[in-house]
This record gives structure tokens, sequence and C-alpha cells, in this order.
């Protein structure tokens, strides 16, 4: 008995995805049964021409940019590198600032040890504690910094965004913001850094509003956000704190300076 | 642009480097639409499949890797872009698609006379209605194979489907289109 190919060989056959061996040509130019399915099949599939597509000229690569440059989101980096993300690597910096001074002060102040001595004399602070405490400082006030221009960077893009245009990229950037800036702002207000946290406060409420507006934000959805930040001039704010706090980062690392000074 | 320039500019656009990414889109927008066009059978939403393609290119860049080439990472986005395209606008579909393919656009071959033309404008309207029926997968299977004469290992990656799903895929989308032009053949 004679085996004839399937339709599914014909198809794998016309389209070289199966070996074009000697056999199979040699069975359909000796069997008119699969000859005439696969002449039937490849007479079908060729009348399925390749559409033209429209004509796209040589600058439409640069028009592709004009329409995307404000919608690129921010880069998503290898799994094996989000333990390597500077905020990350930075907050286990002050984590480990702050375990160490925690350390150093509970070795000072415990009853049972001496201070220690400098050419037999008691040392009257510790220079060491202080330097942490300069770090510490240092790396919270940069952290802070960089959320801030990271919010900055969200904010902007809300700004610009056209109406319909979808905003999802804005919302999860947002999202991740919003939970650091609460934990910012506690912090700044454990510090006595009260400018900084209302700050922080009207930047997080912004941000939360982002988060729940719809994706595919209307042109009234972006009119409300955009009226709030406004409101708030927090686009100014931001900018101007963002650049203070760096400055005061820069500085602590030369000279000892009050956290108190007034941003709002 | 040769080999050591191209590796110098994704360096810096993986690095987030905008100016660099730029070069990138300047560089293979003409073709990412060649196939969101014949993925999708509609102009807007290539349109659209191109946009969002490159937006999702430079948000993944930092998992491309380098040694791999920078077109056909794309090309696989875009596929997948134009399968998800598909399937969010399916119900638009049912009524659009034969929009892009009436007569006039249409190639002619050795100058059709008007019965002709009238009969290939009725087989390719024929396809293009084929084509809505086919099941997002489906199509960009058949577009994949059939268009762009990618292989079966080479379609299965892109989609992420196994062998034997991406040749079933090829498999049902000829036997419907096969379906629908049967009665035509008579005609042409």
């Amino acid at each position: 008995m004679t085996k004839h190919y399937s339709e599914e060989d014909l198809i794998l056959y016309y389209y070289e995805d199966r070996p074009r061996t000697a056999d199979f040509q040699s069975h359909l130019d000796s069997c008119e049964q699969c000859a005439s399915a696969y002449r039937q099949l490849s007479a079908t599939l060729r009348v399925i021409e390749t559409p033209t597509e429209p004509e796209r000229g040589e600058q439409y690569g640069l028009e592709v940019w004009q329409r995307i440059r404000h919608q690129l989101p921010e880069q998503e980096l290898p799994w094996w590198s989000a333990w390597f993300r500077a905020d990350r690597l930075a907050m286990a910096g002050a984590f480990a600032v702050l375990l160490l001074a925690a350390f150093v002060s509970g070795v000072w102040w415990s009853g049972g040890v001496t201070p220690a001595r400098v050419d037999g004399v008691a040392a009257p602070s510790s220079p060491k504690a202080s330097a942490d405490d300069e770090a510490r400082q240092r790396i919270l006030l940069d952290t802070v910094a960089d959320h801030l221009d990271r919010s900055e960077r969200v904010l902007t893009d809300i700004m610009n965004a056209p109406a319909g245009g979808d905003i999802s990229a804005e919302q999860r950037w947002a999202e991740d913001l919003v939970s650091a800036s609460r934990l910012y702002r506690q912090d700044a207000t454990d510090v006595g850094e009260h400018s900084v946290a209302l700050v922080l406060d009207e930047l997080e409420r912004s941000l939360l509003e982002i988060v729940h507006s719809p994706s595919k934000a209307t042109a009234a959805n972006l009119d409300q956000l955009r009226r709030r930040i406004d409101a708030a001039s927090l686009l100014f704010k931001v900018r101007v704190l963002g650049n203070e706090l760096r400055e005061r980062g820069q500085q602590h690392g030369q000279r000892p300076r009050a956290l108190g000074t007034q941003t709002s | 642009m040769d080999t050591t320039e191209v590796t110098a500019v994704l360096a810096r656009a993986r690095q987030g480097d905008s100016e660099a990414f730029r070069t990138l889109v300047e560089r293979h927008s003409r073709r990412a639409f060649q196939l969101a066009f014949r993925m999708t059978g509609n102009e807007q939403d290539a349109e659209d499949v191109v946009q969002e393609s490159f937006i999702r290119a430079y948000r993944q860049l930092g998992r491309f890797e380098a040694r791999a080439h920078f077109g056909t990472w794309l090309h696989r986005i875009v596929a997948n872009c134009s399968v998800d395209l598909i399937r969010s606008r399916r119900a638009r579909y049912d009524h659009a698609s034969t929009d892009t393919l009436d007569a006039a656009d249409q190639p002619e071959v050795d100058a059709p006379n008007p019965e002709r033309l009238a009969a290939s404008a009725q087989i390719q309207r024929t396809v293009a209605e084929a084509m809505s029926s086919l099941s997002p997968l489906e199509r960009a299977a058949f577009t994949l194979r059939h268009y762009e004469g990618r292989s079966i290992a080479e379609i299965g990656k892109t989609l992420g489907l196994g062998t034997s799903a991406t040749k079933h895929s090829v498999f049902r989308a000829v036997r419907k289109l096969r379906a629908a032009l049967e009665p035509l053949r008579g005609e042409s």
C-alpha cells in the first residue's frame, strides 16, 4: 500500500522546513494524488502576496525618534544588578554607617569601658563618631537629593505628556518613588528637617495622584494632575531642594553645618 | 557604521545615553515599520507598534546581550508588540483590516486587464479577511513564515513557542487561508 504525505508534510515541504529529499520528490513525481494535493496547496499559497507597505522616507527614523523621545521610560536593569543600584547601595551604606555609629556610641557610653586615650589624656569627644555622623548625614542628603531628581523627571514627564497618551511607565516609576518618599519624609521628621519633610509630603501626594490616574490619561486627568503640581510650585521646590541638599552634602565633607537650613 | 561603531553605540545606549539610542531608532525604524505593517495589516497600527517597540526596547536594553544583533532582538520585540496589539484590537480588525488592501494598492502584474485586476483585488480582499480571522499567534506565525521567510525554529524563538506549537500555528493558518481561498481558485 502506498503511503501518502499529509497536508502538514506538504506545507513543510513547500516552505522548505522539511529537507527536499530525493525520496520526497520522487514520490511526488510518481504519486498523482500527492502531486495534485501539492499543486493545489502551492497554487493557493502563491496567490497570497506580501502586502506592499506604505512608503516611508529617509527621515522616517527621525520622525519616530521625535515621537518617542519624551516617552522614554527608565531602563530596566538586569535582575542581578538590582542589588547594585546606586540608591540601594547608598541605603545600605547609610545603614552600615548607622550601625557603626550605634556601636561606637554604645562603647563610648557604656560604664565599663574607659574612653580611648591619646598621649595619656582622655579624649574630650570621639572624633570617629563625629566623622561617622558626618558621613551618615552626607549620604542621607545625597540619597534624598537623588530621590528628588528622579521625582522631578516623573513630574516633568507628566507636565509634558500628550492627552490620551499612555502614562503607565510614569505611573510605575511614581509608584516606586512613593514608598521611598515616605521613608525619607519620616527620616527628615525624625532629624528635625521639617521643611524637607513638608516638600516630601507634597511630592508624595502628587506621586500618589499620578499612580491612581488612568494609564490612558485624558486631557482632563492630566489637567488635574498639572494643576496640583503647579499649585504647590512642586517642580520648583523639588528642583531647589535637590540642589540645596546636594550642596549641603558636599559641604558636610568639608565643615560641620547645622541641619536646619530652611527650604520651602 | 561598522561593527565597532555599532558596539560602541549600543554600549552607550545601554548606559542610558538617549542620543545613542536615537541612532538606533533612526537606523532600524523603516525595517521595524515594514514588519509591523506585515504583521498588523494596518498602517496606523504599524505606527503604534513601531513606537511601542522602541519604547519597550529602550526599557529592556539592560537585558540585551551585547553579543546579539540589535536588529534581530528588535525584530522579536516588534513581532510580539504586534501580537499584543492584534490581541487588544481584535474587534477593530474584524471591520478595518480590509481597508488597506483595495485594488489600487495592489502591484500591477503584466498590465492586467480589468477582469484580472478585479479578480486579483478580490483575492487580496479575501486574503485580508481570512488573515483577520486567524488568531493573533496564527497570524504572527504565518506572517513570519510566509512573508518574512523565517524558519520554524526562528519563529518559535521570536514568539516564545515550542517547535510543535509553532508548526501547528502555521498549519492552522494555512488551513484557514486555503478554506477561504479555495472558492476563488476557479475564478482567478
